[in-house]
Order: C-alpha cells, then sequence, then structure tokens
C-alpha cells in the first residue's frame, strides 16, 4: 500500500508537469492542426535560459522563470511567423517535419553555446516528509504547485477571457470562426506565445526536478504526445487529464515491468486509445482517415 | 585508398536500400514512416543473431527481411486508421519502443553490451576482396530494387496505389479495396529497411541498440525529401547526398577553424534541422512530387 | 545550384582533402600513428583532451630524436563515439593515411567495430575500453587495453566493500555496457566471496526522476549502495536520496562521483561518498612529467582526464617498443616489444627519454606510465590501480588504493 501511495505520487507530480507542454501541443493541435514536434525543444530552451540567468546573478527564480518564459514566447512566435504560417497550407506532415527540424535546431543552437554538460538550477536541498513510509518532498510540491498555478491560469484565459473563446471557435471550426469575423492573426500570435511561455515553464519545472541538458525536452516528446491523444486533442482539460493519468499508469508499471518500458508504456497506450477510441477522453476532433 | 571510397560506397548504398523503402512506404502510399529505423534494428539483429548462431548468411539476410517485413503488419493495419501525422508519431513511439525491447531483453541480444563479432559477407575472400565483392553485390542489389520500384510504380498496381493518396472514398466507390496493397506495400518496404538492416550489420560486424536511434530515421528523411521523394532518382540522390554530408563534415572541421570538434556534433544536429525547415518550406516537391516521373 | 553540380563539387572538395595525404604516404623514413578519440559525442568530455595527449606525447618523441631511426607522424579523426563513424574513419586513417597503429579509441561498441579492420591491417590497436569481450577477440594479440575492465572495476568495488565491512550491498546500474559491466562485476566479486547483493536496479538515462528505482533499492535496507553511473543521473539519484532521509553510503566511479557532483548538490550531500577511480600513477614521476605539459597545453590539470593519461602513454610505449625494435623493424616486431617495454624486468623510467638512453646502451626498461604501471597481462589488458576517494567537506580525499591481481 504504501509502495502504491508513493508511486501514486511520484506519478501525479511527474503528470502535473507533463501536462504543461501537453497542453502547449493540443493548443497547436486543435488551432494549426499539427503536432508542434518542437514543443519538446521549447521545454529545453526555456530550461536553459533560466538556468543560464539564475547563473548569471539573478537571483529570483521567479524572476528567470519569466524572462525565460517571455524569451522562449518570442522564439515561438517567430518560429510560426517565419515557419509554420507559411506551411498552413501544405499537408500536415510538413509542418510536422519542419517542426522536428526547428527542435533539432534549436538543440544544437544551446548545446553549441552551453555544452553537452548539466546544468542544475541552485535550490536549497530539504529533507522529506515522512507519512510512516509515504514520503513527499516540500520540494516537489513546489513544484506541482507552480505547474497548477499555471495550468489555473491558462484554463482560466481559455474560458473566461474573450481570446480563449475565440480560440476554442477557431479549434473547434475554423471555417464558422472566420466567418465570423475573429481577426486571425492578432489571434494566432496570442496563441504562440502562450504555446512558448507553456512550454517554458514546463522545461523549468522539469528541470528542476532533474538536471538541464539538452535531451531534456526531446526525452518527454512522445509521453506528451500521448497524453494529448489520451485526453483528446483539441482538448486542454484531456491533455491535463491524459497527461495525470499516463504519468501514473507509467509509475504504477514500475514494480511489474521495471522503469525501462515506461515509454514502450506510452507508445502502447497510444497505439490502443488510437485503435479503441480515437477522438480521446474528452475530444471530439476526428483523427481517423 | 580505393578501399576507403568502397567502404563509403558500401555505407552509401545501405542509406539507398533504406531510403528505397522509405520511398515505396511514402512515394508511393503516402503512409509516414517516423519509425524506419526499427525496422531497420529487427533486420540487423535478426541477421547478426542468426549468423553468430551458425545460420548461412544467405538464410539469415532472407530471415532479415522477412521478419523486418512481418514486424511491420500491426503497424501497417494501425496505419489504416490513423491520418498521417498520427501514423507519424506513432511510428516513432513504436521505432523507440522495439529499440528499448532490444535494449532490455539481454537474454537474447546481449542488450546494451551489443553484437560483437559478426560474420562479414564474403569473409572467405580476404578482407579488402571481401568489401569490393560486398560493393558490387550492394550495387546490383540497389538497382534491381530501384528498377523493381519503378516497374511496381507504372504498373496497374502502382497507378492505383499512387491515387489512393488523396481519394481513398472515390477508389472504394469504384469497388477497389486499397488497403490491402497499402500493407502490402509498407510491409515491403519495411522488409528492404530489414535488409538494410542485416547489410550493415555484417559490415560494421557490431551492433548495440545506441545505434538505432530515432535520428537515423531522420537522416534518411531528410536524404528523401532532399533528393525528391516519390521518384527513385530522388531516394537515390537522397542518400548520396546524405553520405556526403555525413563523411563530409569530417573535413569541415579543417576549413572552419574556429569551430572546436566538439561543437561540431552541434553543427552537424543544426544542418539536419535546417536542412528538415527549408526543405519544407522552400522545396515543396520534395516532399509531394504529384507530377513524378520515377 | 542545382544537384548536380552540388554532387560535382563536394566530390571535387573531398578529392582536394586528400591530396596531402596521399603525397605523406609515399614518404618514408616515418612512422605512422592514427588517433581516433571521442571528440564528439558522449565521449567528448575525454576526447579532445584524450587527442591532445596522443599529439603532446608524439612531439615529445620526436623532440627527443623519434624512435627506432624514424619520426612518428600523427594522423587525428573523429571517432564521434559511434561504430559506424569510427568504422569509417578507422578505414580512412588505414587506407588514406596508412596508418601502423592506431591509439584511442574510447567506448567498447568502437574498439568493437574497429579491432577487425585494424587486425586484418595487422596493426596495432590500442584503447581505454572497457567491454571483457574485446579480450576474447584479440585474436592476434595486437590489441592493447589500458583502461581496466569493467569486471575488474566492480572487483575493486568488492574489495572497497569487504574492507569497508559492509554486509548488505544493493546495486543501481546506468544501463550501457559500460554502467551495467560496473554492477555485473561487483556482483560477480561480491558473491563469488560468499555475498549476497540485496537489491538490483537498472535504470533508463535522460530521466527527470529516479524515485520509483530508488525506492525500490532503499525498500531493501541496504548499507551501501554501488553504482555503475554518470553526473548527470548521479545528481538526480543523490539528491532524491538525500531528501528522502534515508541512511545509506554510496560507492561510485569517479567520472560520477567529481568535483562537478559536489558542485551540483552541494557539500552535505556528498559527504562521506566514496568515489573509485583507476589512478593514474600518481606518485611516479612520469605523471608529474605528463601533468605538467597536460596543464600547459589544455588549461586543465592531469586529473580531470584520467582518459588522457592513458592515451598518452599509449604513444610513449609505442615510441619505446618502436625503439626497442630497432631500425627498419616490421609492425609485428615492434608489437612484440611492447609487453616488454612496459613490464617487470627491466629498470624502471619513467619518460620516454629515459627509456630511449637505456635502450641504446641495450638494457631492459620498464616504463611505469602515468596512467598506471602498464603491465600487460596475457590479453594485453593492463590492471591501474584503483583510488579510492572519499568526499569530505566538498573535497576528494584520497583514502586507500586498491590493487587487482592481474590475470583475474
Amino acid at each position: 500500500m504504501i509502495q502504491f501511495l508513493n508511486l501514486l505520487i511520484n506519478g501525479v507530480i511527474e503528470g502535473l508537469v507533463v501536462a504543461l507542454p501537453a497542453l502547449a501541443m493540443t493548443l497547436v493541435m486543435g488551432v494549426n492542426r499539427f503536432p508542434n514536434a518542437a514543443t519538446g525543444d521549447l521545454m529545453t530552451t526555456g530550461a536553459y535560459t533560466a538556468v543560464i540567468l539564475q547563473a548569471l546573478g539573478v537571483s529570483s527564480l521567479l524572476g528567470a522563470t519569466v524572462l525565460a518564459a517571455l524569451g522562449t514566447a518570442i522564439i515561438s512566435v517567430i518560429s510560426y511567423e517565419l515557419i509554420f504560417k507559411k506551411l498552413a497550407r501544405q499537408p500536415m506532415i510538413a509542418s510536422l517535419l519542419a517542426a522536428i527540424g526547428l527542435g533539432f535546431l534549436l538543440r544544437s543552437v544551446i548545446s553549441f553555446f552551453a555544452g553537452h554538460d548539466q546544468r542544475n538550477f541552485k535550490l536549497p536541498l530539504v529533507r522529506a516528509w515522512n507519512f510512516d513510509g509515504v514520503r513527499i518532498l516540500p520540494s516537489d510540491l513546489n513544484i506541482a504547485a507552480a505547474a497548477l498555478v499555471c495550468l489555473l491560469l491558462v484554463f482560466f484565459l481559455l474560458y473566461k477571457t474573450s481570446f480563449g473563446r475565440q480560440l476554442r471557435a477557431v479549434s473547434d471550426n475554423p471555417d464558422l470562426a472566420r466567418a465570423s469575423g475573429i481577426r486571425a492573426r492578432s489571434l494566432m500570435i496570442g496563441l504562440w506565445l502562450l504555446v512558448g511561455m507553456i512550454s517554458a515553464i514546463g522545461g523549468v519545472l522539469l528541470g528542476m526536478k532533474a538536471v538541464v541538458m539538452p535531451e531534456l525536452g526531446w526525452d518527454h516528446l512522445i509521453p506528451a504526445f500521448a497524453a494529448m491523444v489520451l485526453g483528446g486533442i483539441g482538448s486542454p482539460v484531456g491533455a491535463v487529464l491524459g497527461a495525470l493519468i499516463m504519468c501514473v499508469a507509467q509509475e504504477l508499471s514500475v514494480p511489474l515491468l521495471g522503469p525501462s518500458y515506461k515509454l514502450v508504456l506510452s507508445f502502447g497506450v497510444l497505439a490502443l486509445v488510437l485503435l479503441i477510441r480515437p477522438s480521446g477522453l474528452m475530444g471530439r476532433t476526428e483523427l481517423v482517415r | 585508398m580505393i578501399a576507403y571510397f568502397v567502404a563509403i560506397g558500401i555505407v552509401s548504398l545501405i542509406y539507398a536500400l533504406l531510403a528505397l523503402g522509405l520511398n515505396l512506404q511514402f512515394g508511393l502510399t503516402r503512409l509516414v514512416n517516423f519509425g524506419i529505423v526499427a525496422f531497420f534494428a529487427i533486420g540487423a539483429y535478426t541477421s547478426a543473431l542468426l549468423a553468430l548462431a551458425g545460420v548461412p548468411l544467405l538464410i539469415s539476410f532472407i530471415c532479415a527481411t522477412l521478419l523486418a517485413g512481418f514486424a511491420a503488419l500491426p503497424i501497417g493495419l494501425l496505419s489504416l486508421r490513423l491520418r498521417e501525422d498520427y501514423l507519424a508519431i506513432a511510428t516513432l513511439g513504436f521505432s523507440e519502443a522495439v529499440r528499448i525491447t532490444i535494449q532490455q531483453e539481454e537474454w537474447l541480444t546481449k542488450g546494451v553490451q551489443g553484437l560483437p563479432g559478426i560474420p562479414k559477407v564474403f569473409a572467405s575472400l580476404g578482407t579488402s576482396q571481401a568489401d569490393n565483392a560486398l560493393f558490387v553485390l550492394l550495387l546490383a542489389l540497389t538497382a534491381l530494387v530501384a528498377w523493381g520500384t519503378v516497374r511496381l510504380t507504372r504498373s496497374p498496381l502502382g497507378r492505383l496505389l499512387r491515387a489512393i493518396g488523396d481519394d481513398e472514398p472515390a477508389l472504394m466507390a469504384l469497388g477497389k479495396n486499397p488497403t490491402k496493397f497499402k500493407v502490402q506495400i509498407f510491409m515491403l518496404g519495411a522488409g528492404l529497411a530489414g535488409l538494410a538492416g542485416a547489410f550493415y550489420a555484417h559490415f560494421i560486424t557490431f551492433i548495440s541498440p545506441e545505434q538505432f536511434l530515432p535520428l537515423v530515421t531522420f537522416y534518411v528523411w531528410m536524404g528523401l525529401i532532399m533528393g525528391g521523394s516519390g521518384t527513385v532518382r530522388g531516394a537515390l540522390g537522397g542518400a548520396v547526398l546524405l553520405m556526403i554530408f555525413l563523411e563530409g563534415s569530417r573535413f569541415i572541421k579543417d576549413w572552419i577553424p574556429g569551430v572546436s570538434e566538439v561543437q561540431m556534433a552541434s553543427v552537424r544536429l543544426a544542418a539536419v534541422g535546417l536542412a528538415l525547415i527549408l526543405v519544407t518550406l522552400y522545396r515543396p516537391n520534395g516532399l509531394f512530387s504529384g507530377n513524378s516521373k520515377t | 545550384m542545382n544537384r548536380r553540380n552540388l554532387l560535382k563539387l563536394s566530390a571535387t572538395s573531398a578529392a582536394l582533402q586528400m591530396l596531402p595525404g596521399l603525397a605523406l604516404a609515399q614518404a618514408s623514413g616515418v612512422f605512422k600513428v592514427g588517433s581516433l578519440c571521442p571528440v564528439t559525442g558522449a565521449g567528448s568530455p575525454y576526447g579532445p583532451g584524450m587527442q591532445q595527449a596522443i599529439r603532446m606525447a608524439v612531439d615529445e618523441i620526436n623532440a627527443a630524436g623519434g624512435a627506432g631511426g624514424v619520426k612518428l607522424e600523427l594522423f587525428t579523426e573523429d571517432g564521434q563515439t559511434k561504430p559506424d563513424a569510427a568504422v569509417l574513419a578507422a578505414k580512412k586513417l588505414i587506407e588514406i593515411n596508412k596508418v601502423q597503429a592506431l591509439l584511442g579509441t574510447w567506448a567498447s561498441g568502437v574498439t568493437l567495430a574497429v579491432m577487425p579492420l585494424t587486425d586484418a591491417a595487422n596493426i596495432i590497436q590500442m584503447n581505454t575500453s572497457g567491454a571483457p569481450a574485446i579480450s576474447n577477440l584479440d585474436t592476434k594479440d595486437l590489441v592493447w587495453r589500458y583502461q581496466a575492465t569493467n569486471d575488474r572495476f566492480g572487483q575493486a568495488f568488492a574489495e572497497i566493500c569487504k574492507k569497508n565491512g559492509y554486509k548488505r550491498p544493493a546495486t543501481m546500474a546506468f544501463n550501457n555496457a559500460s554502467g551495467l559491466g560496473n554492477t555485473q562485476g561487483f556482483t560477480k566479486a561480491w558473491e563469488a566471496a560468499g555475498g549476497k547483493v540485496v537489491a538490483h536496479v537498472t535504470y533508463e538515462p535522460n530521466r527527470p526522476s529516479y524515485r520509483s528505482e530508488l525506492q525500490k533499492i532503499l525498500d531493501a535496507k541496504p548499507d551501501v549502495i554501488v553504482t555503475g553511473s554518470y553526473l548527470p543521473d548521479s545528481t538526480i539519484i543523490l539528491r532524491e536520496w538525500f531528501q528522502s532521509g534515508v541512511p545509506v553510503k554510496w560507492i561510485m566511479p569517479g567520472w560520477a562521483a567529481n568535483p562537478d557532483l559536489v558542485k551540483a548538490l552541494g557539500n552535505e550531500v556528498c559527504e562521506g561518498l566514496i568515489s573509485v577511480d583507476s589512478v593514474s600513477n600518481e606518485k611516479s614521476a612520469s605523471y608529474a612529467h605528463f601533468d605538467k605539459m597536460y596543464t600547459k597545453a589544455t588549461g586543465k590539470a592531469g586529473s580531470t582526464n584520467v582518459y588522457a593519461a592513458m592515451t598518452y602513454d599509449m604513444a610513449i610505449v609505442l615510441g619505446l617498443a618502436i625503439e626497442a625494435a630497432g631500425p627498419g623493424a616490421t609492425v609485428a616486431q615492434v608489437n612484440a616489444k611492447i609487453r616488454e617495454v612496459g613490464n617487470p624486468g627491466g629498470t624502471a623510467v619513467y619518460t620516454f627519454a629515459e627509456g630511449k638512453a637505456l635502450l641504446a646502451k641495450k638494457e631492459k626498461i620498464n616504463y611505469e606510465g602515468a596512467s598506471s604501471k602498464l603491465d600487460f597481462d596475457k590479453f594485453g589488458d593492463v590492471t591501474p590501480d584503483f583510488g579510492v576517494y572519499v568526499i569530505e567537506k566538498g573535497e576528494l580525499v584520497r583514502r586507500d588504493v586498491v590493487s587487482i591481481a592481474s590475470g583475474a
């Protein structure tokens, strides 16, 4: 029972962090209709920016994160303007390939200047709270809380502001949205800024939990994608639920399958969902032929 | 001196086989396979393990091709139900799943330790002659596959498949069932990749899971779209370009003084990324040669 | 430009690159040495330094008048820590540059892939790889290993555990040949002595958290955890361990438990951690000599790159063997001299110049290297001593040296 609880806690915390890139991917998927494979490397960009800022003397971690989020948001918008906007009329595969290329490019630029060595956020180390064998790390709670706050802000944005309403409208029905006069351009810019920010924050949180390395984001691409599909593309709530379920399932599988098969589990879940219920838990967008 | 070029030639031809396999899958049926390295790996490991157990090479090569082809069946079936970008990511996940499985099942594959001492093709001829003979064999084989692909493309079946790309409902309305053919072509492409993998294993003589990362898939894609997919000439040209890129970067470090060698790996990755972006932006025919002649 | 021109241009430039190599290949009176270090890839923390060390040694030998009446000429290539890239690079070195010895391969996969090529060309190969398979495949006795095999590392771990009185070890291994090799070597040695390993876990690279893996180990209540790990994963694991509050000791390889680890985690976490590494022969004059040159050439201390000391020794041993074999010797004859100049049975020498002088007087020498005593066993493997360091107040303090018997 204790082991189960510990694994559950691990899963929930990791799930909250994975929820961020999953959310970023589902937003782009819903509106621009392609899986943004560069999401992982946007996360890495955010993490590196923050950790380097901290190393350069920015004392507030929050401040460094905000700056990292802004920087990544700008890169995200630029990528839309220069690349993805132009590929909008092409088949999806073009955007997907370009996104992968963008991811490689970001990663290589980072490793060119910052090297391949790991970097760490300067964080105080604290002992875990031990409830009779069930361990909870205060730092993990902080991370989870930060992820939760970020998610809540995004949901507020999506469901309580006109920007969010327009975004969801375009996601559900692009033609109708266009006909009703929603200004696409500023909407898109807003979307890509948001996506960049969410990815960056996800990257920072991940980096805080682990270490910052060039492969940080790429390693989480498939789990994030699987989470998005599980939850139903285009559904923000689905993305979060999908991430939580996926990560908890991964952790709970460790006693049975061992830690090495976690990624295989993601893929297995992905394949299963695609076969049985392609629309995912909460989605309505069709993804079959 | 010649031996070096022969070695490069051999590796180019292995990539060419991979590209031809991918070309069958994507160029002909528009099935996006981001996991071709999985079939490459299956072919490599199958042939290596059989050969190390004493099986004659001809048999091990055939088994490698067949096994890789059959491994594609579940993916082929899955692909029928998926939109292309989902298939892309699903195949990527599949290739990683295959790699991890190979890595973990040590009892079979020796896992991360890898398989050393894989016998070379034509080993009885002595090293330098063996490589020359292998080169000739690969050349003939690649030419055969290329010719076969062209014939396939021009055949009624091929024309049917090219039509499938975008207009499945119309085809079905005509009473033709494309799914069986699509899956078969997919498996054929995977089998080719498996054959390439077998040649790879017996040339390098050492394989380990780390040599079958997704990056290999993207190298082949890069070569394919730079060469112009959907055409056999494109697949072959792409393989050559790819080789020049990979080996040429060895000499680049002598040209660019400021870059440390450590940074060369980043430069190489950046070049792949940039190539992918630029080709999709400015050479859309690289991906979708709707009017290709093969 | 269109594709055809691009192809032509690339082919021409590639050909032009080869010309210098062609010209020099014609020159006689040189012994050609190839270096195939992991300048890029997973071995890149060590590769550039390794290559530099070889160059240093070659320059030193040439400055002392060469060996066997000829100068040494060095050709360098990047193995990229990948077997397929390394094979092509080796082909280039062997076929175009016509090297007579290939030094400096680091990853086991690279060495294993390159060995058939060097064996077929009947040239000498020297590596710093750990896989036991290399010894078995060294049928022509042309392959020389300057790093302890993973097995021996594991044995050293077992020896240290015994000395410290630990009774319940657990192991955690990074999922690659080196990580698993270390822990499997440990388990083999530990169980052979009648002990039991209470738990083992193999973990995946590049994960953000190893809590579940660590949990599994801690649940078995070990008194010490022996790892085959690297820096990033060690950082994460130790951080999570410390925050769990469970008391346990750690024994880690030196490339993971190094000053960078302390920098990442702070003194408190690392206090008492045991770090084990094949010790450079630090008390010897050869190490001091190497360290001085290395620091001058790279700006970093020799202690930051144990593999550089090994590659330096490779070139020096090669030079001494060439000298011992005499002018006009074949590669096979040079190869036969390697044990003679490295193993006991002669006067100890600590630099190339010293060795050359004694060889001129027809005396037998025993080169004590910068990386280890360089006593080659029947497989051509060395057994470096193992330094046992304890991290105290953020510093690595050497507390012990462990020697494993050769031929084990």
